[in-house]
């Protein structure tokens, strides 16, 4: 009995999407750690037992509490670490949340960079501009946050009017959008007065909120994490997280939206306003990339350095690999946001402790994100070839109903014609 | 037949197997020289399994193929057309912008150092087209024929190709009966050559037509091997679905009551040239009528429905539903006194990524019974979707949370005409409810169409299959390039007349076009 509830649980969907996910990270790490080991075999200022620390970090970075005074590595609860995991994790949950959305509807969002950007520069301009002894600054805060969240929205429109109502490809209006965005914000921030905010000894303009007095609220994390730059912002995209579940799950808008992601001509013959769709759901993900951005820079201290434009936020980008790790799942969104930014730590862990540098996380990160790529292979593997036979393909093929079935009798060679 | 006992080509237990499913099991046809040996079966009995076996676009796990007594081994279309094996597919598979010429020698081109010779093509193609009757303007592109050109087009590959095994897919189903007539006729004239035909077809009166015998397939099983001569149309049914089929549609005469729909001079432009589709349209549907809009495929009838349904929109014209214009009405405006079973069920019916119960609610997810403040009540969708299954008899693998993507044609059919006539709209309309269905699911669906319109139903049904043109409907409107053509009553008009003015050939206003 306990044995068939098990099968059960591991047939399951949801259970295979997990596990898929999981055995990606496995693998990222092996391979994380034997380029490590490579690396320290084929180096000479590398010992074996620098090879054994850098891969014990590896699997464990995040409980590094530095080395005894034997100089061996120690391991233990590493408040600081577990804190800026968090805080760095933030901004990672929404702008995944960004494109796990956008993608359940249907659109891919790359332009969650320049969504973050919008929402980057509206938040910043918000919190320094009123005047904080005229306004609480909690209520400034919330201005900014909501301003920064709107813009991100607006702009996350764009790419969706683009595509409903001129049908240009939406991947395509992001990539722009980007850019635009890009220059667009170097070319504000340069004409604005806020230049005047700039800590003078830096190069370039450096903007943190709190100079005027705005910082997200602490909400008791620093004691529990004492020494962390962790906030309240992360319980703010846990939440955030948990609405778009609940949205996309739950609600007749979510269905809509799902609806016409699947089939836009189906929703439109249901009365589903199609275009309308695509625009709210470009918005919704473009609104969380920006909110994204502004959890991270009001945070206070967090310090925007802008002098032209170089590169877009690299944290836009990044929202993609949590959520195709995340199986496009809100609150695997969350996990998945948490791992990366703990490979974020592990990097600097890394650095400080060992010979190795940071860049050995991003192999690992672009293994599980390739992986990842190959999640549906993976299920299959984990399912076996006796599941896949309940599989819609092989039904199909099975059942060549003449209208659905990319017909066997149909030689794609045209082999028929030779 | 009887002077030769061996077979061109023999299938011999041959099992098929996906996993999970067994598509053939343990079937044997056998293919005689110079006859026309029909394959009969619902969707899902093997069928195109088996044809795409011989075609080499599927290995069977057991059994052998046999090319006149000698064992072969057909890996890949290619092997089939070194055996001189062709066929019609249902869907035409030619280059739209080629020349009929140009299609006709795709793949099969004679050059000189690399030059082709097309010359010697033609004269070989105008022999062959001569010899059987099959016209076809050589010069023409494909994509300024008619379907029936295109049909001897693929007609004429094959034999250019020399094949001497032809395999024919479901040809009459984009045909007009005149056209079904002439191809009939060619059938036969190509088996009294001693070639021999293979006939896919799921339409009982063809079969007894042309065919010598006949092959049933049910649900992956052979069921039998008959001829013809000694059979009739209530046995072969019989065998194919596996108990007695109600073969005509039983109805009482329609009793009309108010007018529902109301079009006047409608008007609907077209996508593909600068015409309208439809033109200066004009006719109205009463309560408890069952009326059929008949034509030849692509004469304006999906523009006609998007029209009234408001997929696309009307350029003219007024569009009257149970007394309120809905002319310039959204589409959910109009859903609410219309349902609509829409002609493609994959792009318009369903969300195939959906389960079976959220596409139950497609239409009806924001009524106050499914959600409340914006949340889905997922409980009364669930009761809602098993009570539908349990009532239009919806087969799925895993009940209300089947992926709509894996269930076959003829439930994914069920299942939108479950939602739809369930919404107790005062008008129903149904575009090709049929099409592509077996006849148990034909005989369901008719019943249900005849139980909507005695309830006091308007019905207005868009058919290209005159059978359940003539059997279904009170009264027959004919469409022709975009112009209402002709009324009639199914009980006076013959279906070869009926053929005339779907041919466009002539009209109730003396306008036809000389043949």
């Amino acid at each position: 009995m306990k044995k068939n509830r098990l099968s059960a649980l591991y047939a399951k969907d949801g259970t295979q999407k997990l596990l898929a996910s999981l055995l990606s990270i496995l693998i990222g790490l092996v391979v994380g750690s034997i380029i490590v080991l490579i690396v320290g075999l084929t180096s000479k200022n590398i010992s074996l037992s620098g090879a054994w620390d850098g891969i014990r970090l590896i699997f464990a970075g995040i409980f590094s509490t530095g080395r005894s005074a034997t100089g061996a590595l120690t391991f233990g609860f590493n408040p600081t670490s577990l804190g800026n995991m968090l805080f760095r994790a933030t901004p990672l949950v929404m702008t995944g949340l960004s494109i796990a959305v956008a993608y359940q509807t249907g659109l891919f969002n790359i332009g969650a960079p320049g969504q973050y950007l919008m929402g980057t520069m509206v938040s910043l301009m918000v919190a320094l501009s009123i005047p904080t002894d005229l306004v609480p600054p909690v209520l400034v805060w919330i201005i900014a946050f909501l301003a920064g969240a709107l813009a991100g929205a607006l702009w996350g429109a764009i790419p969706g009017i683009l595509n409903a109502f001129l049908n240009i490809n939406v991947v395509l209006a992001c990539i722009m959008t980007n850019w635009l965005a890009a220059n667009l914000v170097t070319w504000l921030f340069d004409i604005s007065s806020f230049k005047n905010m700039a800590e003078g000894t830096k190069t370039g303009y450096i903007y943190k909120t709190a100079y005027n007095g705005v910082a997200t609220a602490k909400c008791g994390l620093d004691k529990l994490f004492p020494g962390s730059q962790v906030n309240g912002g992360i319980l703010v995209a846990i939440v955030l997280a948990i609405a778009m579940y609940i949205l996309i799950n739950k609600t007749t808008l979510g269905y809509q939206l799902k609806a016409c992601g699947s089939n836009r001509h189906a929703a439109r013959y249901a009365g589903i306003q199609d275009k309308r769709n695509i625009v709210l759901s470009m918005a919704i993900s473009g609104g969380l990339a920006g909110a994204g951005a502004a959890l991270y820079y009001l945070s206070g201290n967090t310090e925007f350095f802008w002098s032209t434009y170089q590169s877009l936020p690299a944290v836009g980008f990044n929202g993609i690999p949590v959520a195709l790790l995340a199986v496009n799942n809100p609150i695997a969104v969350i996990f998945s946001a948490l791992f990366m930014s703990m490979l974020d730590i592990v990097g600097l862990q890394m650095t400080n402790l060992t010979a190795y540098n940071e860049y050995i996380t991003d192999v690992i990160i672009a293994t599980i994100v390739y992986l990842s790529a190959f999640a549906l292979v993976i299920r299959m593997l984990l399912s076996g070839r006796k599941k896949h036979g309940g599989e819609p393909a092989a039904a199909k093929a099975a059942e060549p109903e003449k209208a659905t079935a990319p017909v066997p009798a149909e030689p794609e060679k045209g082999g028929d014609e030779a | 037949m009887d002077k030769a006992p061996e077979y061109v080509v023999e299938m011999l237990h041959i099992t098929k197997e996906f996993p999970g499913i067994i598509a053939n099991d343990d079937i044997t046809l056998q293919l005689r020289k110079g006859e026309i040996h029909a394959l009969l079966g619902e969707n899902g009995a093997g069928k195109s399994t088996l044809m795409s076996v011989l075609f080499g676009l599927y290995q069977p796990e057991a059994g052998e193929i046999r090319k006149d007594g000698v064992k072969v081994e057909i890996n890949n279309p290619n092997d089939a057309t070194a055996l001189k094996i062709g066929m019609v597919h249902q869907h035409f598979k030619l280059v739209d912008v080629f020349t009929v010429l140009d299609n006709i020698i795709l793949g099969a081109e004679t050059t000189k150092m690399g030059f082709l010779q097309k010359k010697a093509a033609r004269k070989k193609v105008e022999a062959l087209s001569e010899k059987y009757g099959l016209k076809v303007d050589l010069d023409a592109k494909v994509e300024d024929i008619t379907v029936g050109m295109q049909q001897r087009v693929e007609i004429l590959k094959m034999l250019y190709r020399d094949n001497e095994i032809l395999i024919f897919d479901e040809p009459t189903a984009v045909l007009t009966p005149q056209e079904i007539e002439e191809l009939m006729a060619t059938m036969k004239e190509f088996a009294k050559e001693g070639k021999s035909i293979l006939f896919i077809s799921h339409k009982l009166n063809e079969i007894m037509e042309v065919s010598d015998r006949v092959t049933v397939l049910r649900k992956g099983k052979y069921v039998g091997t008959v001829n013809t001569r000694d059979t009739d149309k209530q046995a072969l049914s019989n065998m194919m679905v596996g108990r007695p089929v109600q073969l005509e549609v039983v109805k009482t005469p329609a009793e009309p009551g108010e007018e529902v729909l109301k079009v006047e001079d409608l008007c609907v432009p077209s996508h593909l040239h600068k015409r309208n589709a439809v033109n200066h349209v004009s006719f109205s549907v009463r309560a408890g009528e069952i009326v059929c809009i008949a034509g030849i495929d692509g004469n304006g009838q999906s523009e006609l429905v998007y029209g009234l349904t408001g997929l696309d929109k009307a350029s003219a014209g007024k569009i009257t539903l149970c007394g309120k214009d809905i002319s310039h009405a959204s589409i959910r405006q109009r859903g609410e006194n219309m349902s609509h079973i829409p002609e493609d069920r994959h792009k318009h019916g369903l969300v195939l990524d959906f389960s079976l119960e959220q596409n139950l609610v497609l239409q009806t997810f924001r009524e106050p019974r499914f959600q409340k403040g914006g949340f889905i009540k997922k409980d009364a969708v669930r009761q809602y979707s098993d009570q539908l299954i349990e009532q239009f008899d919806v087969r799925s693998g895993q009940g209300s949370v089947t992926v709509a993507r894996s269930m076959s044609g003829g439930n994914q059919q069920k299942a939108i005409i479950a939602r739809e006539l369930d919404r107790q709209k005062s008008l129903v309309v149904a575009v090709q409810p049929t099409r592509g269905l077996d006849v148990g699911a034909i005989e369901y669906i008719h019943g249900q169409l005849v139980k909507e319109r005695d309830e006091g139903k308007a019905i207005l049904l868009v058919s290209l299959e005159l059978d359940e043109v003539m059997s279904l409907s009170d009264r027959i409107l004919v469409i022709y390039e975009g112009e209402l053509v002709g009324e009639f009553d199914p009980k006076t008009i013959s279906v070869q007349e009926l053929g005339l003015y779907m041919a466009g050939a002539k009209r109730a206003d003396g306008k036809g076009e000389q043949q």
